[in-house]
Order: structure tokens, then sequence, then C-alpha cells
């Protein structure tokens, strides 16, 4: 039987934190990428115009029906080629994840408007509104509310996904691991205590977006009853 | 922009690919089975009057989905082997990660589904006779598993998405061969599009597919 021996993983505590510490930055820059590219893809897609609608449909279709990491990859290796740039494993990252969030937040984002009633729109036209003023003063901020539970979700699923990065060298969490794993030969309590981590890490952001939830819940209507 | 775009090179290792995909669908059958199945058998469990056996399936549900499969797969494939001493093949370990994962996240879809059906048919089949085995059998899920479809579909695309991690382990899938395809012929930019165009053939009409479903059981139900 194996006898358990963290020391030598606690002992380089630092090298996983500053991982953890990356995973989080490359978390924070998609999520504020891909949040407002989410946002105008929903409204192209929502748009009237039939060839925007289209278009927006299909790069939503497309990021969400192939892999994060087909996608990783092609930004990495195939991308820098195409327009001859060098691409660093960070902006690698952040584009794919943000692109990649931005069509599953489009999706949120239609969801969300869809679901206020046709009335509100009706009756915002009534008292003299443009489509754009009664998007942003009347259905926004009802819907923002009732899209909260999706959004954190998501946002859940991006942050696990960050650990694809660790695939084009990029020193997230992951990468440390694996990095620390070969150094000290003891695979089982490192990787143990990455997954601890994370668990950890997603659990705190899912209490912090219930309590999101509460809060708005007591400003009128919400998702919680 | 003055790439020239060589697609030959890919296309001329289509055999590569094939055996790539055949990986692929060999671990999206037996994970998709194996998860969904182990699935309702978890959500039952979730579902159960007794505290001993919902806390600890609630627990597994929790760790593995609040943990990323990646870190699961690598855990089955570096971890495990050291901790029982038997070896663990790539094949294993991406099936144990992806499984495991997919139980985790199908068990709340059945557990949503089989709550979602109203009390009453609960007591209609306790009535008339039933136990709680026959009627969640007969009564139950029936009704259950046809509100549940369009998100367990969703489940199956995520499931054929997550096989690309399998090439972390080198395990021969789409993602893996296309790999050795781009580092053998120097055609990044033509392989991985094509492997994501792959995917998307495939993935595409079986989003459709979701929506279809979505949209006709929200008819019927109502």
């Amino acid at each position: 039987m194996h006898t358990w021996d963290f020391l030598a993983t606690l002992a380089d505590m630092d090298l996983l934190l500053l991982g953890l510490w990356n995973t989080i930055k490359v978390f924070i820059f998609a999520l504020a990428f891909g949040i407002p590219l989410g946002f105008g893809l929903a409204l192209g897609r929502m748009s009237r115009i039939p060839v925007l609608s289209q278009i927006c449909s299909l790069i939503i279709e497309f990021f969400r029906t192939t892999p994060p990491l087909v996608q990783l990859f092609w930004f990495f290796f195939a991308f820098p080629i195409l327009i001859s740039v060098q691409m660093t494993p960070f902006v690698a990252s952040v584009m794919t994840f943000s692109i990649q969030s931005s069509a599953f937040f489009a999706e949120i984002f239609r969801g969300g408007i869809n679901s206020i009633d046709k009335g509100q729109w009706e009756a915002a036209k009534a008292i003299g509104m443009t489509r754009q003023s009664s998007l942003r003063r009347i259905i926004l901020p009802q819907a923002v509310k009732r899209m909260i539970p999706a959004f954190a979700e998501r946002s859940i699923e991006l942050l696990k996904t960050t650990t694809l990065i660790s695939t084009v060298s990029y020193a997230d969490l992951m990468f440390q691991a694996n990095d620390l794993a070969s150094k000290t030969f003891r695979p089982l309590e490192v990787y143990t205590v990455v997954a601890v981590m994370y668990f950890f890490l997603i659990l705190i952001f899912s209490q912090l977006t219930i309590r999101l939830e509460y809060r708005l819940a007591r400003s009128g209507e919400g998702t919680l009853r | 922009m003055d790439y020239n775009w060589n697609f030959a090179s890919v296309f001329a290792y289509w055999n590569v690919l094939a055996v790539g995909l055949k990986g692929t669908i060999q671990l999206f059958i037996i994970c998709s089975i194996l998860g969904l199945g182990g699935g309702l058998i978890m959500g039952m469990l979730r579902y159960a009057k007794s505290r001993w056996i919902s806390y600890p399936a609630m627990l597994y549900v929790e760790v593995f989905r609040n943990t990323p499969v990646l870190v699961q797969i690598i855990w089955f494939f570096f971890a495990l082997p050291v901790l029982t001493g038997v070896e663990v093949s790539p094949v294993m370990a991406a099936v144990l990660g992806i499984t495991l994962n997919t139980i985790a996240f199908s068990a709340e879809v059945f557990r949503g589904g089989i709550q979602s059906i109203e009390r009453e048919q609960w007591d209609a089949g306790k009535a008339i006779g039933m136990s709680y085995v026959q009627s969640m059998r007969r009564v139950i899920l029936p009704q259950a598993l046809k509100r549940m479809l369009p998100p367990l579909t969703s489940r199956g695309i995520e499931v054929f998405k997550m096989t690309t991690l399998a090439t972390v382990v080198a395990y021969p899938e789409t993602l893996q061969q296309a790999k050795l395809i781009a580092s053998y012929e120097y055609n990044p930019i033509e392989t991985y599009t094509v492997v994501a165009l792959m995917f998307f053939v495939v993935l595409f009409p079986l989003v459709q597919l979701t929506y279809i479903l979505e949209r006709r059981f929200a008819k019927s139900d109502a």
C-alpha cells in the first residue's frame, strides 16, 4: 500500500498558488471579453437583418459544437501562421475562451431576453421608447436577473475548461501540477491536492453567485423562490 | 493573409484521421452508455429517502461536478496506479474520467426529471398497490424520461466534445491523430481546421435535434 506523503507537495505550494493565480487571470480576462462579445452575438442573432442574424447564428453554433481543445489548438498553432504574428499561450487562451464562452453567453442572453413578456416591449413602445432604449431600460434589467443562474453555471464550466491551457504550456494550475508531479515523483499527492484546490475554487465561486441571486431576489422578481 | 492553403496534405492522411474518428466514436459510445446508465442509478440514489444513501451520492455528484474533467483523467492516469499498484491504460483513464464525470452530471438531470413529476402520481401508483420500484419503473420514469430527453441529448454532445481530452494521455482519438499529422507535415492550419469542421459536421445535426426535441416536448407537456 502506498504511504501518503503530502510534505513534498506542500513544500512547493507557492508553485501551485502561482498556477492558481494564472488560472484565475485567464478566467477573468475570458469573462471580461466573453460576456460583451456574447451580448453582441445575441443582439446580432436576434437582429431583423437576415444576413447578420445568420452569420451570428453560424458563429454561435460553430463554437458551441466544436470541442474547446480543438479551438485552442487552432488558435495557438494555426492562427499565428495565418496572420503571421507570434502568439503567446496566454493570448491564445484568452482569445479561445473569450470566443468559446461568448457563444454560450450569447444563447443565455437570447434566452433571457426572449423570456421577457412581449407586452413589456409593447408598453415601452406605447410610451414612445425606441427599440434600443426599451431594451436598455425595460427588458435587460429584468432579463439579467433571470440569467444569473445560467451565467453562473456557464462561468463554472469556463473555469473548468481553463485546465485545457496546460496543453499549450501556459503555467496554469494544471500545468504547474504536471510540472510538480514529475519533479517530486508524487503524482498521487500532487493531483489530489490540485483536485481539492479546484473543488474549493469552484465551490467559493458558486457560493458567491448564490449570494448574488439572493440579493437580487430581494429586489423584486428573481429566480429564487 | 497570403497563406497558401493546402488541404491535400491533410487528406493524404485520411486513414490516420479515420483511425482517430473511430477512437473518438468508441470512446463516445462507451462513456455515454456507462455514463447515462450510471447517472440514472446515481440520480435515484440521490433521490433516495435514506440519508445514508442520498448523502454519499450527493457527495459523489458534487465532487465530480466541481472538479475539471482534465484533472480527473490525469488523476486516474497518473495517481490511481500509485494508489492501487494497477497499471492504468490511456483508454481506461479516459473512460474512467469521462464516465464518472458524465454520471455526476446526468444524475442531476435524472433527479430533476424524477422530481418534476407530481407527487400525486406516486400516490396514485401506491393506491393501486404498486411498490416503490414498480411505480418508478412503470409510472414515473416513462413520463420523466420524456422531459429529460433534451438535456440528456445535450449531455451526449458534451461527452462527444469531451473525448478530445483523451489526447492528453495519448489515446488515439481524432485530435491526437491530428497532432501527429500536423507535426509530421507542418500543416497545423489545415489539419486543425479539418478537425474542427469534422466535429462541427458530426455535432451540428445533433444540436438541431435537441432544439426540435425541446420544442416538441414543450408543446406536448403543456
